[in-house]
Formats: C-alpha cells, structure tokens, sequence
C-alpha cells in the first residue's frame, strides 16, 4: 500500500518536573494515511492529536513506537522533506511581510534563487495573497490572512504531506470556507492532507477517513461514509411532490410496513446562507 | 553543502533582522552613541588625558552596549522563539538543529559586528574631533601637535575594537549554549552575566587560593582547573587596558587572545548543539 503516514504504536510521556511522575499524552498510536487522501484527527482537547502530530514532524521524540512519513522515519531530513505543517496558531514572525515569510520557509527548505521566487509568486496567488496583500507584514494581517500565509509558507517546498492542526479556529465563516477550499485543490493536486479540527461540520465535508482520538488513545478509525451511514435507513431527496403525492407516497410507505422516521423541506446550511448573503468580493 | 549554507544563512537573516526591525536594540545603540559623544565635554584635563579618557569611555560604551544587545538578543533567540511558538514553524522543515544554532549565532553576530562597527566609527570621530579642537587651542608648537596627532591617530585602535569584539562574541556564544537549555529569557540573562561575572573574578580568586596554600588540597585544586575549564578568563581581554594606558601590545598576543576566544565560541556552540539536539520542542 503507498502510505503517506505510518505510525506504529506510537507513545509520548512526558516528564512533569521533579517528583510530579510524568504525563501519558499517546499510547499506542497506530495510524495509516494513504497517499492523496484528506485525513482527519478528531479529539477533545488533550486527546493527544497535536503531540501526535509534532511526533510525525520530529519536533518531539517518541517514548516509544515509531512514525514514517513517505517510507522515511520521522525526524529525518529525508522525512521532514516530505511534510509542510500549519500550527494550530499563526505562530509565524510578525516583523515579516507575507512574501518575507514565503521566502524565509522556503529557504529553510534549502531553495533559493529565481525558482524560489516563481514559487512563491504562484503560492501567494493561490492563497489570494498576490500583490500588495503579500508585501504588507503580517502584524497587520486577518487570522484568515494568517492562516493562508502559513499554508502558502507550509507548501513551499511542494511537500507530499501536508499536516493542519486546527487549520480554521478562529477564523470567520469566509475564511473558514476558503481555507476548506484549498484543502479541497491540495487533494486534487495530489497531496495528502492531514488535519486536525474541533468543527465537525467542516471534517465531514472534506475528510476522506478520520481517526478519534481520547486520552491519547485511538477510539476509532475508518471512511467517514462507513462511520456515519446509518444502514437500517434510507433518505431520497425528490423535486417538484405536491401534498397529494406526498400523501400517497406515504400511504404507499405505509403499506409497506415501513415507518417514517422524519419528513420535512431540506434546509440551506446556514454557512451557505451566511455566505451568500454578503457582498460578492468577500464571498470569493 | 550549498543548501546547508542557504539554511544556516537564512536563520542568521532572519535573526538579524528581527533584531534590527526592534526599537530596543536602535535605542541601545543611541544610549552608546550618546556615551562616546558624551565623554568629548570633558575639557579641564590635559590632553593626554582627555585622549586617554575618551578611549577609556569609548571602549567601554562599545564593550557595554555590546554586552546588552548581545544578551538580549540572545535571550530572544531560542526561548524567545519557544514562548512565541515560531520554532515549530522553523524546525519542522527540513533543518538541522545545528544549523538553526549556527544561524542564530551567525545572525546575532551580524548584529554585534554592526553595532561595534558604528560604535567605532564613532570613537574614531570624536578623538579626530578632539584632534582638531586640540590642535587648534594648543598646537601652535608642532612638537605638541605631532603629539596630538599622535594620540588622536593611535593604530592600536583597532587592536582595541578587535579586544572588544572577540569578548562580545564569546559572550554572545555563552549566551546562545544557555538558550539551548534554558525555558525563560530572564534565565539566559541571569545565566550568562553569572558567568561573566565569574570569567572576570576567576583569576583573582585563583590567585587568592594560591597564595593561602589552600590549592594544595586535591579537591580545590580539581575545582579550580574545571573551572578555568569551563568558563573562558575575561581578564585576558584587559588587554584593552594597556592599550588606553599607551603601553604597547603586540598583535600575536591580541591574536592569541582571539585565537582563545575562538576555541571557546566553537566549544559553547557544540555544547548548545548537543543540548538542543535531544531537547522536545
């Protein structure tokens, strides 16, 4: 199988300070992500998702078990290649303008020159960024803004991986929505997408398979279509059925033997209203 | 080999310039400058001594300023980064921890090199403005105006700022090595002037131990040599000293000092190096 993440039971305990023993974070952490999929890390706060994710990066490591990223082990240069990362908060250097930090990853990323410039030129117009936005320093930037900055900053190195920790809190519906947007072009670029998220709605629009994690250990791992359908029931969504339709289609259930668990008009989600409801150079 | 220099590179540029985009550090460098211009007013000494007291002040505003900017931008540095959380951002690409180290080293480095070189340019400003007042007032016998000159012109100058700057470098090494280990700024500050400190009473202390006999005993004399060990021996930059009295100091003993400098930048660096290694982010 090509796997983009590989982790295998993962463990991380931490010391609390002089005679406060220590801290399980992970336990046993077994994870599989495949190349090109939209991988979801679902959890309360302190189920162990962002140590997990920092353990995939090599910024923490492991007390026990062990994580590949492409094949690598995790940590290596060869595996840090691999993956960009987006921190839960814009943690980026302020004195910076957008293009500045753009530039400063990328360069850690050991590029350089006028195909680093290409890059990030291509990068800041894909994140709406272009122009005088990216020259501006990023003091003076939305969390929306931020966020996108930091993503234009995570794919610099055009990485295979790509790990989103809390990629929308904070951020207005707009925002939100341009940001689940660009993981939805990452997949289709072919990237592995793995984020974690306290809004649910969200994961379940562009997640591919997620993982629950609770008190650093997995509860359950699977495609989202095989958690959350419910097999013993059926729905269809039908056009143009007036009340006397309605009403037969009922009678005709009836016979049946079949019971009518809820019936009503479908409504909008109240982000699509919200969205459409404002002017139209914010909703792009 | 060319992108680990790219790295090392664009860690130093970044540290230099969040350093200098910061008003602390041109407000320092003010208080400095203000320190050199300063000692320029004091008129009612000879002028031997109006030379020899401008270069005292000079030297030590460069050393003092130096030692502020270095420990505050090195206290920035690593825990300065962990407290803001920019680290993850840096270290999660593919960068080595030593050559984030050396980037930061490198980067404050550019800082203190600037700041010195301003600072000297600005020693060597007020003793040529001296020069001229001086030559005006009381150079109307050539023999006192070829003195003058003399003092105003001295090449040791640069011997002096050399002194200063390895110093500051050493410093700067020693406060990077406790940022590698350190969880709070305040920590790496109080850190590196203790040490400083104890650089500068090291050799007295010695000394002192010497002479009352007590470092015959094994466990003193164990004590004393891991200490001039592990802490470098700032009186050697005293150098500075005999340089404003007028004495001469030969440059193989000013390099040989930087050469002593060197070899502790390189194993302060490899030491944060190590620590920083192992250390979760």
């Amino acid at each position: 199988m090509n796997l983009a993440v590989k982790t295998q039971g993962l463990r991380k305990e931490f010391a609390l300070g002089w005679f406060r023993g220590r801290l399980l974070a992970v336990e046993g952490l077994d994870m599989e992500v495949r190349k090109g999929e939209v991988f979801g890390l679902l959890g309360p706060n302190g189920s162990g998702k962002s140590t997990a994710m920092k353990m995939i990066l090599g910024l923490l490591r492991p007390t026990g078990g062990r994580a590949e990223v492409c094949g690598y082990r995790a940590g290596t240069i060869a595996a840090r290649r691999q993956i960009g990362f987006l921190p839960e908060n814009p943690y980026f250097p302020n004195f910076l303008s957008g293009v500045e930090l753009v530039r400063y990853y990328g360069r850690l990323s050991g590029m350089g020159g006028r195909k680093l410039e290409l890059r990030i030129e291509e990068l800041m117009e894909l994140v709406r960024l272009g122009g005088e936005a990216g020259k501006r320093p990023l003091r003076t930037y939305s969390k929306g803004m931020l966020q996108r900055a930091g993503l234009a900053g995570a794919m610099v190195g055009d990485p295979e991986v790509l790990m989103l920790d809390e990629p929308t809190a904070g951020v207005d519906p707009a925002g939100s929505r341009e940001i689940r947007d660009l993981i939805l072009e990452l997949k289709e670029r072919g990237k592995t997408v793995i984020f974690s998220s306290h809004l649910l709605e969200q994961v379940e629009d562009v997640a591919d398979r997620v993982i629950i994690l609770h008190r650093g250990k997995k509860l359950r791992e699977g495609r989202l279509e095989d958690l959350l359908a419910k097999k013993s029931e059926w729905q269809i969504r039908v056009q143009g059925l007036e009340e006397a339709g309605r009403k037969e289609l009922r009678e005709w259930l009836e016979k049946r033997g079949v019971q009518i668990m809820a019936e009503s008009a479908p409504r909008e989600r109240l982000e699509d209203y919200f969205l459409r409801s404002l002017p139209e150079e914010i909703q792009r | 080999m060319i992108g680990c220099l790219r790295r090392v590179l664009a860690v130093a540029g970044n540290t230099f310039l969040e350093a200098v985009r910061q008003k602390v550090f041109a407000v320092l460098l003010l208080f400095g400058l203000v320190m050199v211009g300063g000692a320029n007013y004091f008129t009612e000494f000879s002028y031997q001594e109006q030379f020899k007291f401008l270069k005292d002040l000079g030297y030590a505003s460069i050393g003092l300023t130096g030692l502020l900017i270095g420990l505050l931008g090195a206290a920035q540095l690593i825990p300065g980064e962990i407290e803001k959380r920019t680290i993850l951002t840096a270290l999660c690409r593919p960068l080595r921890r030593w050559e984030f180290i050396w980037g930061k080293y490198l980067g404050l480095l550019c800082l203190l090199s600037l700041m010195v070189g301003i600072m000297a340019v600005a020693v060597w400003g007020v003793l040529h403005w001296k020069e001229s007042q001086l030559i005006a007032s009381e150079g109307s016998d050539p023999a006192v105006a070829d003195l003058i000159r003399a003092e105003a012109r001295d090449p040791r100058m640069l011997q002096a700022v050399l002194l200063v700057g390895v110093k500051l470098a050493v410093v700067a090494a020693m406060a990077v090595f406790f940022s590698t280990i350190a969880t709070s700024t305040t920590f790496v500050i109080a850190m590196t002037l203790l040490v400083y400190l104890i650089g500068h009473l090291q050799s007295v202390a010695r000394e002192q131990w010497m002479e009352s006999g007590e470092a015959t005993r094994w466990v003193v004399k164990s004590f004393l040599v891991l200490v001039s060990l592990l802490i470098p021996d700032f009186n050697l930059y005293n150098l500075i000293d005999e340089i404003v009295a007028g004495n001469v100091v030969h440059w193989k003993s000013t390099l040989e000092v930087a050469g002593y400098s060197m070899v502790y930048i390189f194993i302060l660096l490899g030491a944060a190096t190590l620590t920083f290694e192992g250390r979760d982010i």
